[in-house]
């Protein structure tokens, strides 16, 4: 399939609640892959659970829709089975940062190249509007009977804490801005997050598009803002400057990008320096039995590889 | 005339090299054609608990089981001694070190205190002091042959000769035993030297310094050689797979074209993944195998969800593991399930609940595999009674899966994984790779076609093709749908796919049945109690009692028409079911799934594996007395 000219919509019926941030993300990713004119049949978006996780059946490219918080190991064995495959991650903020955190932590130690995006809508959407990991100590949104008791993660320092390479924020109805990242995370080889700040109009009262209209600020209109690592060196004081540039949030929230890191190998490189063979000989690719069902080991090769466990026997005479 | 079968005992303290030993002495018996079984019995500790290899030998084929008493205790320390003392029969022989002759029971620290104060509590009943000199009076006094030597003299000697720092002299302490063990068994110094070869490898030092080991055991030992000499093997295979439950089921999945395996580190599972990553990938005369990708993942939930996304991408792909990450999984299986998914699941059973006994074997998760999960969907689960049931099961079960769709078990344990056996190559002429690829018809791809039970199959990636998967309802397409009518269609295509497995599945791939039928009992169970029920059965005939045994393999679905086959043939008299566990629950599974009604029931949950003695007096219990349910508990 070519990528240019194809529509990117599915004819699935959109079913989010009429207003709700996600609509801005999917425009966004339409554009985006459109630009990139990416093969719907070499593409797959896999999600989580909750409102996020239904965005691969609106998209007109490979759709894998996960369990809760588990989009990232599903991706990390798609992508490492076939390397040729642009995955890209879609959650929510309950699905990533929740239940899943210790999956998106990995997924940065092994800076593999996946694209997450983090549907944050600071509540559970789908479970009507119970906290979320990123809604703030104290908080209360319309929903809660009390306030929120517990503090909240900021995904940018775990992202960047964790390894990603590219860790970008974007705002959902910044339609321009949000499809250019994401057409920098998906062009990025390694692990990509984008924290997208997305409003959701039925249970948050308080992070609403008319709260972050007034505050989103873009990063790329400052020109002393320089995120990007261009020697080792530089990580660690690359990697402060992001993060104290994250904890910036209330009356001005800086969206964009806040760290890129290309000098770091990706888990395909590493792979590839302990299989050789690997990426171009893949899981995918390999053939592993001739046409007439015969397993490529037969009993020649069979004695040669496992000869370490194979004892000649010798009779004393 | 020596010995046909033999079973010895070698234990000392775990990190001392007694895994080294057994490597060696398999090798170096194997080379001279005998035939060996080893189980290994370890704490969940890393150094300093006392560990022990059980082993059975032969001259004339694999041996099966392993029994008690044993004809030799070959003793690093004391704690071995008191453990095992009176495990060994009256004829046999005691190898120990005679530095530690002073040492008391109530001294060693190491030895759980109930045991401590039954050892006490024993030596006291039979009138003998606290210390090892005390317990070597009692062995002779039973007919036992002490043989000690000074662990001292020798290790300084070679300290001494080699330069060696004395901080590290005690890794040859394995060297010793095995020498002594090799040396009392009539083994030639040859073999024993290529054992050490073939386990050491490319260090040439190590081979140096443990054959003069060897040479001073010799030495020392000269008027003992061939004290329990072995008769000259009669076996009959010249090439032989010396390996664990764990290697064995490796190998099969590289052969059966295995290219993603994920996994958490649990015993007794990750060595099967230390395999594999080791074999990754291999060229011979200009052919890649491989490449399997082997990841570590951040839990078990990773390990099956990442094995089920390569599977989406169209590979083979597995993941190990035991008891606690099997829970973890669960949910990635009823996923699997949803979506037709093919994944293998090998589950290395130990005993539970929770951490249980991690480093010890159980078969108690049946009823938890057979049955994990929610919702109702299609899942196969297989098991195997040893190691070369195992390398067959292993490609059968990737078989399964891809033709059917689905996510398959394979249910092994602790004792398979962590035993080594001298097994004959596998025949790869029988092996067969059906992965029931159909070609995706032309037009709107549709992954969840309902036109017939198994769909064609396209992975993530084909050229021209797209697809979605959801754990929700899903239509044709794999998009989200509540609609009713699609419901049932979908629902019940999902499990009536079982239906298939249970029809095209050879008989005798599901249940095996071993021995004469028309007798006097049947004998049924699963696994590993394969090898010591089948000898059980042979040694009870001896006692008049003629028997057979069923082996089910396929626990899931259950062969219920193959089962009642066996037992219209055999009669629903006289059946007993013998498990490692408390409830002998394939009893269980027999009665809901076939109608059968199994009374008799043999059971061990200690985490020690069944032997052959316990088995056979249990059974001439049940088959003599209306005593239905025997509770076994032997070894330590
Ligand atoms: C294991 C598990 N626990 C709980 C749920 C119920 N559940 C469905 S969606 C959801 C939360 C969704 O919140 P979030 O991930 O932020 O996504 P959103 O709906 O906000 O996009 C939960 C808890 C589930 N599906 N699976
Ligand atoms: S509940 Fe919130 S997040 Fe979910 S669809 Fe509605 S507005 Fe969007
Ligand atoms: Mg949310």
């Amino acid at each position: 399939m070519e990528g240019r000219g194809v529509s990117f919509k599915s004819d699935v019926w959109v079913d989010w609640c009429p207003g709700c941030g996600n609509y801005g993300i999917l425009t966004a990713v339409f554009k985006a892959f459109a630009e990139l004119k990416l093969d719907p049949s070499k593409t797959v978006i896999v999600s989580g659970i909750g409102c996020s996780g239904k965005l691969p059946h609106f998209v007109n490219v490979n759709g894998v829709h996960t369990l809760h918080g588990r989009a990232i190991p599903f991706a990390t064995g798609i992508k490492l089975a076939n390397p040729e495959l642009t995955v890209v991650v879609h959650g929510g903020d309950g699905d990533l940062l929740g239940i899943g955190a210790g999956h998106f932590v990995a997924l940065g130690r092994r800076n593999l190249d996946i694209v997450v995006i983090l549907h944050n809508n600071g509540v559970y959407g789908l479970t009507k509007g119970q906290a979320s990991p990123t809604l703030p100590l104290d908080a209360k949104t319309k929903a809660l009977p009390k306030p929120n008791i517990q503090q909240a993660v900021n995904p940018i320092m775990l992202a960047v804490a964790s390894g990603y390479t590219f860790v970008a924020r974007s705002y959902a109805f910044e339609g321009e801005h949000l499809k250019n990242v994401i057409v920098d995370a998906v062009k990025h080889r390694g692990a990509a997050f984008v924290d997208i700040l997305q409003p959701c109009v039925t249970f948050n009262d308080i992070f609403t598009s008319e709260y972050y209209r007034k505050r989103v600020y873009r990063l790329d209109k400052d020109p002393d803002w320089d995120p990007v690592v261009r020697k080792p060196e530089e990580r660690i004081s690359k990697m402060l400057k992001a993060i104290e540039k994250s904890a910036e949030w209330g009356e001005r929230i800086p969206i964009g990008v806040f760290y890129v890191d290309s000098t770091v190998s990706t888990y395909e490189e590493r792979l590839s320096s302990r299989l050789k063979v690997y990426p171009k000989v893949n899981p995918a690719s390999s053939v592993i039995a001739s046409e007439d069902l015969r397993p490529v080991v037969d009993d020649v090769k069979f004695k040669k590889i496992f000869s370490d466990l194979i004892v000649r026997v010798s009779k004393r005479v | 005339m020596g010995f046909s079968e033999l079973s010895l005992i070698l234990g000392g303290p775990q990190g001392s090299g007694l895994e080294t030993s057994m490597l060696v002495l398999s090798r170096a018996l194997a080379y001279r054609g005998y035939g060996v079984v080893a189980d290994r019995e370890y704490y969940s500790n890393i150094v300093g608990r006392h560990s022990y290899i059980h082993m059975s030998i032969s001259s004339k084929r694999t041996p099966r089981s392993l029994t008690y008493p044993v004809k030799l205790l070959v003793s690093m320390d004391a704690e071995t001694v008191f453990t095992h003392f009176k495990d060994i029969e009256s004829g046999g022989v005691l190898f120990y070190d005679k530095d530690v002759r002073a040492k008391k029971v109530t001294e060693i620290p190491s030895i759980e205190e109930s045991l401590r104060s039954r050892i006490a509590r024993d030596l006291k009943a039979l009138g003998a002091g606290e210390d090892l000199e005390s317990v070597l009076g009692v062995l002779r006094g039973r007919g036992v042959t002490t043989i000690g030597m000074s662990f001292q003299e020798i290790l300084r000697d070679l300290m001494k000769t080699f330069g060696i720092d004395p901080r590290s002299l005690s890794r040859y302490v394995s060297g010793i035993i095995t020498s002594s063990a090799a040396l009392l068994l009539g083994l030639d110094r040859e073999a024993l030297k290529y054992g050490f070869e073939r386990v050491f490898a490319a260090r040439a030092k190590l081979v140096e310094q443990n054959v003069y080991v060897a040479d001073s055991v010799w030495r020392e030992l000269k008027s003992y050689e061939g004290l329990l000499r072995l008769d000259y093997p009669e076996t009959e295979f010249s090439e032989v797979l010396v390996a664990t439950g764990n290697d064995v089921v490796a190998i099969a999945k590289i052969v059966a074209g295995l290219r993603y395996q994920s996994y958490y580190p649990i015993t007794p599972a990750a060595d099967e993944s230390f395999f594999l990553e080791k074999y990754e990938v291999s060229e011979v005369d200009g052919t890649i195998v491989g490449p399997i990708v082997v990841i570590q993942t951040e839990d078990e939930i990773a390990a099956i969800n990442s094995a089920i996304g390569a599977s989406l991408a169209g590979v083979r792909s597995s993941t190990a593991t035991s008891g606690p990450g099997f829970d973890l999984m669960v949910e990635g299986i009823s996923w699997a399930g949803m979506n037709e998914a093919p994944v293998v699941i090998t589950y290395y059973q130990r005993g539970g609940p929770s951490t249980g006994l991690p480093t010890r074997g159980s078969q108690s998760d049946l009823l938890s595999s057979a049955f994990a999960a929610h919702g109702e969907f299609a899942k196969v689960v297989l098991s195997s009674g040893d190691h070369l049931d195992a390398f067959y099961d292993t490609v059968l079960a990737f078989n399964i899966a891809e033709k059917y769709q689905l996510p398959v078990i394979h249910l092994l344990d602790k004792f398979l994984a962590n035993s080594t056996a001298t097994i004959p190559l596998p025949d790869l002429g029988r092996v067969r790779i059906e992965r029931g690829l159909k070609p995706v018809p032309p037009g709107t791809y549709k992954r969840f076609n309902l036109e017939a039970l198994i769909s064609p199959r396209a992975p993530l990636g084909t050229p021209g093709v797209i697809m979605w998967y959801t754990g929700d309802e899903h239509d044709e397409f794999g998009h989200i749908s509540e609609e009713p009518e699609n419901r049932v269609r979908m629902y019940s295509k999902r499990i009536e796919k079982l239906k298939l497995v249970d029809e095209e599945v050879p008989g005798d791939l599901k249940l095996r049945v071993y021995g004469d039928e028309g007798g006097d009992f049947c004998l049924i169970g699963w696994g590993s109690v394969k090898g010591v029920a089948l000898d059980a059965v042979d040694e009870i005939a001896k006692r008049g009692f003629r028997g057979i045994y069923v082996d089910v393999k396929m626990l899931w679905p259950f062969p219920r028409r193959e089962l009642l086959e066996v037992l219209r043939r055999s009669g629903f008299g006289n059946v007993v079911a013998v498990e490692h566990s408390y409830g002998v629950n394939i009893a269980d599974l027999a009665a809901m799934a076939a109608g059968v009604q199994i009374r008799k029931r043999i059971a061990k949950f200690t985490g020690r594996p069944i032997t052959l003695s316990e088995l056979t007096q249990a059974l001439e219990k049940t088959l003599t007395s209306d005593v239905d349910r025997v509770v076994i508990s032997y070894g330590g």
